[in-house]
């Protein structure tokens, strides 16, 4: 039990912690370095002359659009209204006509009704609402984070105002004695590394002055409660100079930095990244780091929350990772929300005459997109555009040889060739007695695999099946 | 930006290099010490045998694949690695159909039978190997001193006939290769030099070769802890005999060992100890190959010995 304990952390203990978890260290893999992220510059562009904004954007119900085909609308104008607490306001990201409301296709390859919105070309904004009090509630800065329409990044994003105070709040959990625990969360794990090495929006944005940052911090501090904070960063990109400003400031010392290897994968997602910077491990299957009293956010999260409430303006605006073999400009791009993948390619210099796949998210864990009209929602981190040389298929696998490569990469510890037989074979209840449930799919046994199985595939399906 | 076809497939959209191809081949450019060893010392005849004996594992292999309409899979260099292992393991005294039946018996019996690569229960190699000790003993039992033709009996052998014999051999050369055996046994440097590299590449990994040499020396030393006298040295028991290849090229085949490390570490170990027992109370001089050859069909129940649960043990 580590509730209500001052926690001091210091450096010994950090090294302590890094010998204690050399295991998890080993596991994983290291990607070759034409795919990490290493030209980390912010490339400007304009505002794109068409937008598409579905009107769901995350894990939950889509909104209703306020608008109709014609009007006019501004930057930051309120356009889809959130009926319910499961869904976000949605806000025009351009100003101009909107010319359309229909179903389009979204990065996941379903079809959601959309907003689209022709520019006039002046980008001209909306009057934000009246600058915030000096002193915010719980329940204000709740509402502001709503208004803003933010999400958690990833595939399986949330709206953050439900990820911060989840409905089955507070959760209890039996402990050993049979006394029953309410888990609070005591840490708030702010991750500077990216989800995968291809990708590099938090690590540049580890590296530079953000002038929110601490405000993002105190305010999720205030609302989940936690007493210390904890950066993880890149140990390759260093330094970090406001963290530890941060760092340095903090009089309790409860704020601390560990720096990881994020050449490495999947240590920066979420359920492996509390058991590599706190020795904590998630309770799988359907486990949250939560669960175990940890808070996980990430750099661009924490600094877009901070702007929502300093500026009361929305988010309009995401940082994604630009990349792949095809690309001919790689780097990182803010882009405005609902920016359609051609045209920033276009806006980009376009691709090489080999690109074959067009990935958003990282090369790791993405979805393939196959029309280019398909919108950059704000759950995407990242566009690779990749060539012949990149991707191998599995179209031409073998069978498994057993030869237990995808047991020491595995994050959490599963046999992934013997669930992927079970799979292979329709003997689902057999591959869920296994732990299929467990797999984060962070893909790293497809990725060593010699029978270059499609095992990541398999598991999905057999989830897929299991859960009709 | 003019529209194209784009792939779609499942993430991750990426795979590392790593085939079945480039493992049989790194596999085989770790027993090309060995072997270039084997043809210094036992003349250019060795050579004739590793030829004749990957020849043979090919043609075979591409023979039943034409009459079972399977996709040729000459490709993966699987049966080439499985000529080259069973050639390493036989004397060099053997005539020249030897290599030829074994090889056969390899590919149709270990491998082919049960469905090819990735199927079979038994190192192929090893199913060989036993099928020609047992059916022509006489002929695997007869050893050449190196650079020469004279008969001459394996340390094991000699010492199987008379315990206090192990005192006369020198442990030095014995690891260089001045010994007569099984062609790919006699110098360990160049199986170490090999396995090295195949350790580097990730083709095997540590926890076989080390329990199973683990499982040998814990054994011999206590033996030599009852009676000095009567029991060689550790030193003796890992380079005597076929220790190093079976530890580094035979245990570790990736099909027929175990996935989880303390699968593979207790299937090393149990092995090693399985070897001691036979060299000491079996009927044969060198056990390793029975040894390994027993453990594979154990090893099912070695990969019930999972890593630890992740989030299972949670408390509070």
């Amino acid at each position: 039990m580590y509730e209500g304990t001052n926690f001091y952390y210091d450096r010994k203990y950090a090294i302590f912690n890094q010998v204690f978890i050399m295991g998890l260290l080993l596991k994983g893999i290291t990607l070759p370095k034409r795919l990490l992220a290493q030209s980390l510059t912010l490339i400007e562009l304009p505002p794109p002359q068409k937008v598409i904004l579905p009107l769901k954007q995350y894990v939950g119900e889509p909104s209703k659009a306020m608008v109709s085909v014609g009007d006019s609308v501004k930057t930051g104008q309120l356009i889809a209204d959130a009926h319910n607490t499961h869904c976000l306001p949605v806000h025009a990201t351009i100003s101009g006509t909107v010319t359309d409301i229909k179903e389009h296709l979204d990065p996941k390859g379903s079809s959601i009704e959309s907003i689209c919105i022709e520019s006039d070309g002046t980008d001209t904004w909306t009057t934000p609402p009246a600058s915030p009090g000096e002193s915010l509630g719980y329940e204000d800065i709740l509402k502001r984070i709503h208004d803003a329409g933010l999400i958690t990044k990833g595939l399986f994003a949330t709206p953050l105002d439900k990820d911060l105070v989840p409905v089955d709040q507070p959760k209890t959990y039996l402990y050993r004695d049979g006394t029953d625990i309410v888990k609070k969360i005591d840490t708030l794990l702010i991750n500077g590394l990216d989800p995968e090495p291809s990708l590099g929006v938090n690590r540049y944005l580890a590296g530079t002055e953000n002038d929110t940052l601490e405000q993002g911090i105190a305010v999720l501090k205030t609302i989940t409660g936690a007493q210390r904070v904890i950066f993880t960063v890149d140990k390759h990109f260093a330094p970090w100079p406001q963290l530890k400003d941060i760092v340095k400031k903090d009089e309790e010392e409860a704020t601390a930095i560990i720096a990881l290897d994020g050449r490495r994968f999947p240590i920066a997602l979420p359920i492996p990244l509390v058991k590599a910077a706190l020795s904590r491990e998630v309770p799988l299957p359907y486990g949250h780091p939560r669960d175990v009293g940890v808070a996980v956010y990430d750099l661009h999260t924490v600094i877009s929350l901070g702007q929502s409430i300093r500026n009361t303006t929305p988010q309009t605006e995401t940082m994604i990772t630009l990349g792949g073999g095809a690309m001919e400009k790689k780097g990182i791009a803010k882009v405005r929300i609902g920016t359609t993948i051609g045209s920033l390619i276009d806006a980009l210099g376009g691709l090489t005459t080999d690109a074959a796949k067009i990935i958003l998210g990282g090369p790791m864990t993405g979805m393939a997109q196959y029309d280019l009209a398909t919108p950059i929602t704000k759950e995407v981190t990242g566009l690779f555009a990749l060539n012949n040389t990149d991707i191998q298929l599995s179209e031409d696998y073998r069978e498994c040889i057993n030869c237990g490569m995808c047991v020491k990469v595995c994050p959490v510890n599963l046999l992934p060739g013997v669930i992927s037989l079970y799979c292979a074979k329709d003997k689902f209840d057999l591959a869920e007695a296994e732990g299929l449930f467990s797999c984060i799919e962070c893909g790293a046994c497809d990725y060593v695999c010699p029978s270059r199985r499609p095992l990541v595939h398999l598991f999905r399906h057999a989830k897929n099946q299991l859960m009709e | 930006m003019e529209p194209r076809n784009y792939i779609v497939s499942m993430s991750p959209h990426i795979r590392g290099r790593q085939s079945i191809e480039t493992m049989m081949s790194t596999f085989i450019i770790g027993l090309i010490p060995t072997a270039l060893a084997a043809i210094y010392l036992f003349g250019i005849k060795s050579l004739i045998i590793m030829v004749l004996s990957m020849a043979t594992a090919v043609i075979v292999e591409a023979v039943i694949e034409r009459i079972t309409h399977q996709k040729p899979t000459f490709r993966d260099c699987h049966a080439l690695l499985i000529g080259l292992l069973l050639a390493l393991i036989l004397p060099s005294s053997v005539p020249w159909w030897m290599p030829v039946v074994g090889a056969t018996v390899a590919i149709v019996l270990g491998k082919a039978l049960f469905g090819g690569l990735g199927n079979y229960p038994f190192n192929p190699v090893l199913v060989a190997w036993v099928v020609l000790r047992l059916s022509w003993p006489e002929r695997m039992n007869l050893f050449f001193e190196p650079h020469t033709t004279t008969h001459i009996l394996t340390p094991l052998m000699a010492f199987k006939e008379d315990p206090s014999l192990f005192y006369s051999y020198d442990l030095s050369s014995l690891f260089l290769g001045q010994k007569p055996g099984l062609m790919g046994t006699v110098c360990d440097l160049a199986i170490l030099i090999g396995a090295l590299f195949i350790l580097y590449r990730g083709v095997i990994r540590w926890h076989i070769p080390l329990s199973f040499f683990a499982g040998i020396a814990f054994f011999a030393a206590v033996l030599r802890y009852i009676n000095p006298d009567v029991y060689p040295p550790v030193t003796f028991h890992l380079i005597g005999g076929g220790v190093f290849l079976a530890a580094f090229f035979l245990a570790p085949e990736p099909v027929t060992s175990p996935v989880t490390p303390k699968g593979m570490i207790t299937f090393g170990f149990l092995a090693g100890i399985l070897t001691m027992i036979i060299r000491m109370w079996g009927a044969f001089p060198d056990g390793s190959f029975y040894a390994i050859l027993i453990m594979n069909s154990a090893t099912p129940l070695f990969n019930y010995l999972k890593p630890k649960a992740y989030g299972r043990s949670y408390s509070a």
